[in-house]
């Protein structure tokens, strides 16, 4: 093996960390250490003139090994294993010390984070040392796709992916499409028709030639790996064997339940319906109550089942501007009735939102809060003497009084959840799921389509509850994902994974239990475990578990891993001397 | 205690002046600008929610709309141009109209034709009633000189009808006056008592302390005379302009109704006696109001002139028909012109009386009467919260 050289480079990210740690101290100390060979500092290590420090020196010192002492690898590793492939460099003799979020951001103290400094980035040195070079690998992408769910995110979707004659399998759990789109009657802001819209989706879908539907199918059981999915899809008493390459989770969410809230009476009394069963009269084209009567009174009541500890805490996002819709279609089919908006909190955020709720407020209808945290309104039946059918009582915040307010039908603004079985689809696609059933996107900001299991993505309601707009855009961006995947044909997967060293493997199966992947199977000829590379993400799950020490995981080897900490406290042995 | 709410208050009381009653969300900035603002009694966002909400029998406990002077600070701090101020003055015609039994107030403030109606009926009966029972002696026009003092020049104001002499004439103008002055304050006591029972009794949020129904009276007067609450806005030439017309129409009414044969007399006296002294200090501050605020309500400038209801307008044409008609009798008096110093007083007196009598009990004017009680009772309610809190502090010490 030829000599160790590393080159050690010390980033200031501005004053992030050059105020909070003596970077060049650092750098001078850091020089030191064994093997390494050069040790700078610089303003900006991430940018072009940054990089190319690191190749210049690559070249010219004939370094073999990097550190860069920056930010969190999250953020700027890719990038400088890039510089090192640049540099004729494998890409995995590097190593990153994150002084930012760890170190410079969180001490007030210059002495202790300048320390601290030193030991991280000795860590990483020591660590760079055992470093080998690993080779990147590739899979072929399958050009079909699967889309689980036919609402506007599923149809939007596949639409887009079939358009550019790929084939795509929507599967559908119900007899038809459109979801919860396809039961709205208006949308807000702009009071435009949903059926207009949603139905020619709908058709198009239908006719595409490159789209399969499969109507009333139960979740399929799904097997493989980014590009080479298999599952094997059940309607009725059929199964279809499906290959694709990559699959849309859009299953979206559905309406909260309000019998569980007693306050409401939803159930008990007639007259009090939900904001879905109040869209279909819509859709009917009249407001009546049970009785078959014109309501005088319409009493509007927010936030049922979100924002509230009990139920859901989540902002269940579309019912402010739904009940605004609501108040706008009653005024406007009957002018003389009295509408009463009974708020925890109105939030309109998007496009034409405010506008909207400034119009309806000139309505002369009543708006009013109520606390989410206290008494929730009781609606009740009224006597013969208040001249309406319903009561509302609640404490009024901005007045800070007791109120009751006549009303002939209540609507209740239903949050919106999870379904029952979102477990299920995030088991059978391999993702996870946030605390409220919802899934979880790879990077809220920055990849919020993609999620952690490779191939898969989530658009629409199923991520959290969402408008027509944002859902749309979910879709479009995750089918431009995925063409951009099939375009390429191939795809990198993960190194960094576990491999077997099958002549002391004593095949006691240990790690096929612990893998969180299904990456490891268990060949009985043979009687030793094997690791699918594709499948497995290098979690290190299997090589901590292995009792006999079989398994190691590429990059994370045990000496990597003790150097590393060897590193860390060798330096604050040190400096405590 | 549970108030209805009621989405058509707002369309009622659109019609007593402001126009949107949506614009407000409640920011609280006017309340922080308020210099009336204290525990319990928050300018002006309080009374503008319970307007919003249709709390028709809070808004008929609530005081705070009278201790409003209107100064506009709230209305100039506004993010919303809500214009608050307004808001408070239409609450104030709003609750003149629930006090009144008669139900003409409400009549007069949301119908300009009620309004006008009954000042020309008025007027008519005014001029007739001069026409046929105190007609002028007919040589008034040819004869002129026989209606002038000879040693003043002035004329015999009291001599003019024939038949009757000059302590008959007043007697008959007196009782007239008198009879007014009892329909209006049987008017106005009858709607405080109903003021009372609405914003005390039926207020259960308060259990005023009997003794400070004595210990706050002092409170009645003192606010009557000095108007201390408007001095604390930031534009001081608003009180001093409201103070010289309040004072010059309680020195003014005062000395028709009950000095009458004092002050009606058919002698002219010099200039530094007392009653033209009084008449005149009354007369400057009449017409400086009335010139200050019609200019202002047409430059709409000011933040409280910016809107102008219909009983506005009426009102300062009314007060300033009388002034401009006083001021005409007194000089055509000193100039010796019987004809046109009686035609002048009939019209003095058309005009005034219908302007009392809508004015004073049922309209804009009532706030003379309503003001004072109303901060007499806000510190009755003041003086119930005070105890509650000693009482609550009480039972949390023990």
């Amino acid at each position: 093996m030829s000599e160790i050289r590393i080159g050690v480079y010390v980033c200031w990210c501005g004053t992030n960390i050059a105020k909070m740690v003596d970077v060049e101290k650092v750098a001078d100390e850091i020089a030191a250490l064994q093997n390494v060979v050069i040790a700078k500092n610089y303003k900006y290590m991430c940018s072009d003139p940054g990089q190319d420090l690191i190749i210049q020196d690559i070249k010219e010192h004939n370094l073999n090994r990097i550190v860069v002492a920056a930010c969190s690898p999250r953020i700027h590793e890719l990038t400088f294993r890039k510089a090192l492939e640049n540099a004729g460099l494998n890409s995995y003799m590097f190593e990153m010390a994150n002084i930012r979020e760890q170190d410079s951001w969180v001490h007030t103290d210059r002495t202790d984070a300048t320390k601290k400094a030193k030991s991280l980035i000795a860590a990483a040195v020591n660590r760079v040392r055992f470093h080998e070079a690993l080779d990147k690998r590739t899979v072929d992408i399958n050009p079909a796709s699967m889309v689980i769910g036919g609402g506007i995110a599923g149809l939007t979707a596949a639409l887009e992916i079939a358009d550019s004659g790929k084939k795509v399998y929507l599967l559908e759990k119900t007899g038809q499409l459109g979801g919860h789109v396809a039961k709205i009657d208006l949308c807000y802001p702009y009071f435009q028709s949903a059926a207009q819209f949603v139905k020619p989706l709908i058709s198009k879908v239908l006719k595409h030639p490159q789209i399969e539907v499969f109507f009333n199918a139960a979740v399929p059981e799904i097997h493989g790996y980014v590009g080479n999915f298999n599952a094997k899809v059940k309607v009725g008493s059929e199964e279809h064997e499906l290959v694709f390459g990559n699959i849309i989770v859009a299953t979206g969410l559905k309406t909260f339940n309000p019998s569980v809230i007693k306050e409401y009476g939803y159930g008990a009394l007639p007259d009090v319906v939900t904001s879905l069963e109040f869209e279909q009269s819509l859709k009917n084209g009249q407001i009546l109550t049970k009785a078959g009567k014109e309501p005088k009174n319409v009493v509007i009541i927010h936030c049922v089942g979100s924002r509230n500890e009990k139920y859901h805490h989540y902002c269940s996002r579309t019912c402010c501007m739904t009940a605004l819709k609501y108040s706008n279609q009653i005024k406007s089919i009957l002018p003389d009735s009295n509408v009463y908006q009974l708020y925890a909190d109105m939030r309109a955020f998007g496009k034409g939102c405010e506008e909207l709720y400034a119009e309806t407020s000139r309505k002369n209808i009543v708006f009013m809060m109520f606390d989410q945290r206290g008494d929730l309104p009781v609606v009740s039946k009224a006597g013969t003497q208040d001249k309406c059918e319903m009561l509302v009582n609640f404490h009024e915040l901005l007045s800070s009084t007791d109120v009751e307010v006549p009303a002939d039908m209540v609507i209740l603004m239903v949050g919106t959840e999870a379904h029952e079985n979102a477990k299920e689809i995030a088991r059978a696609v391999g993702i996870s799921m946030c605390g409220n059933e919802f899934y979880i996107e790879k990077h809220p900001k920055l990849d919020p389509v993609a999620t952690t299991t490779d191939g898969v993505y989530i658009v629409g309601g199923c991520q959290s509850p969402k408008d027509i707009p944002d859902s749309v855009s979910q879709a479009k961006a995750a089918a431009a994902r995925i063409l951009a995947t099939i375009c390429k044909g191939k795809v990198e997967v993960e190194v960094t994974t576990a491999v077997v060293n099958e002549d002391v493997c004593c095949g006691c199966q240990t790690c096929v239990k612990v893998c969180p992947y299904t990456a490891i199977s268990y060949i009985e000829d043979r009687n030793v475990s094997y690791v699918n590379e594709v499948l497995c993400k290098g979690c290190g799950t299997c090589g901590s578990a292995c009792p006999s020490g079989a398994i190691r995981c590429r990059h994370f080897t045990d000496v990597q891993i003790l150097s590393q900490i060897e590193g860390l406290m060798e330096m604050v042995l040190i400096e405590d001397e | 205690m549970r108030y209805r709410v009621d989405a058509n208050l707002k369309t009622e009381l659109k019609k007593f002046g402001s126009k949107d009653w949506n614009e407000c969300f409640h920011c609280g900035n006017c309340t922080a600008v308020c210099p009336l603002t204290e525990n319990n009694f928050l300018f002006p966002r309080k009374s503008i929610r319970q307007a919003q909400m249709g709390l028709k029998n809070k808004l008929a406990s609530n005081l705070d709309p009278w201790l409003c002077y209107f100064c506009g600070d709230c209305s100039k701090t506004c993010p919303r141009n809500a214009n608050p101020g307004e808001i408070m003055m239409t609450l104030r015609r709003f609750m003149t109209s629930v006090y009144d039994w008669t139900g003409l107030s409400k009549k007069f403030y949301t119908s300009k034709s009620w309004e006008i109606i009954f000042i020309m009926v008025m007027f008519i009966a005014i001029v007739a009633a001069f026409g046929v029972f105190l007609a002028p002696a007919r040589d008034i026009f040819s004869n002129a000189s026989k209606y002038i003092a000879p040693e003043s020049g002035g004329v015999l104001i009291n001599s003019l009808v024939p038949g009757l002499n000059g302590h008959q004439f007043v007697k008959i103008i007196e009782i007239g006056d008198l009879t007014m002055a009892a329909i209006v304050a049987s008017l106005l006591i009858s709607n405080i008592l109903r003021m009372f029972y609405f914003t005390i009794i039926k207020d259960k949020s308060v259990s005023v302390p009997f003794y400070s129904y004595f210990t706050e009276a002092w409170q009645l007067l003192f606010n009557f005379i000095s108007q201390p609450k408007f001095s604390k806005c930031d534009n001081k030439q608003y009180w001093l302009g409201h103070f010289l017309l309040m004072s010059g129409y309680v020195i003014m009414f005062t000395v028709i109704v009950g000095l009458l044969p004092k002050f009606q007399v058919e002698e002219i006296f010099p200039w530094y006696n007392w009653q033209r002294i009084l008449g005149y200090y009354a007369t400057f501050g009449l017409l400086f109001f009335i010139v200050y605020s019609i200019i202002g309500r047409i430059k709409k400038k000011q933040i409280k002139f910016k809107f102008s209801h219909a009983s506005d307008w009426l009102f300062l044409i009314m007060l300033g028909l009388t002034t401009i008609t006083g001021i005409l009798i007194h000089f055509f008096r000193i100039g010796g012109l019987p004809a046109a110093t009686y035609i002048i007083y009939v019209l003095h007196l058309a005009v005034l009386v219908p302007m009392i009598l809508i004015e004073v009990p049922f309209s804009k004017w009532s706030h003379l009467a309503y003001r004072p009680f109303a901060v007499y009772f806000s510190k009755l309610k003041k003086a119930a919260y005070k105890k509650q809190a000693s009482l609550s502090e009480f039972s949390k010490a023990a």
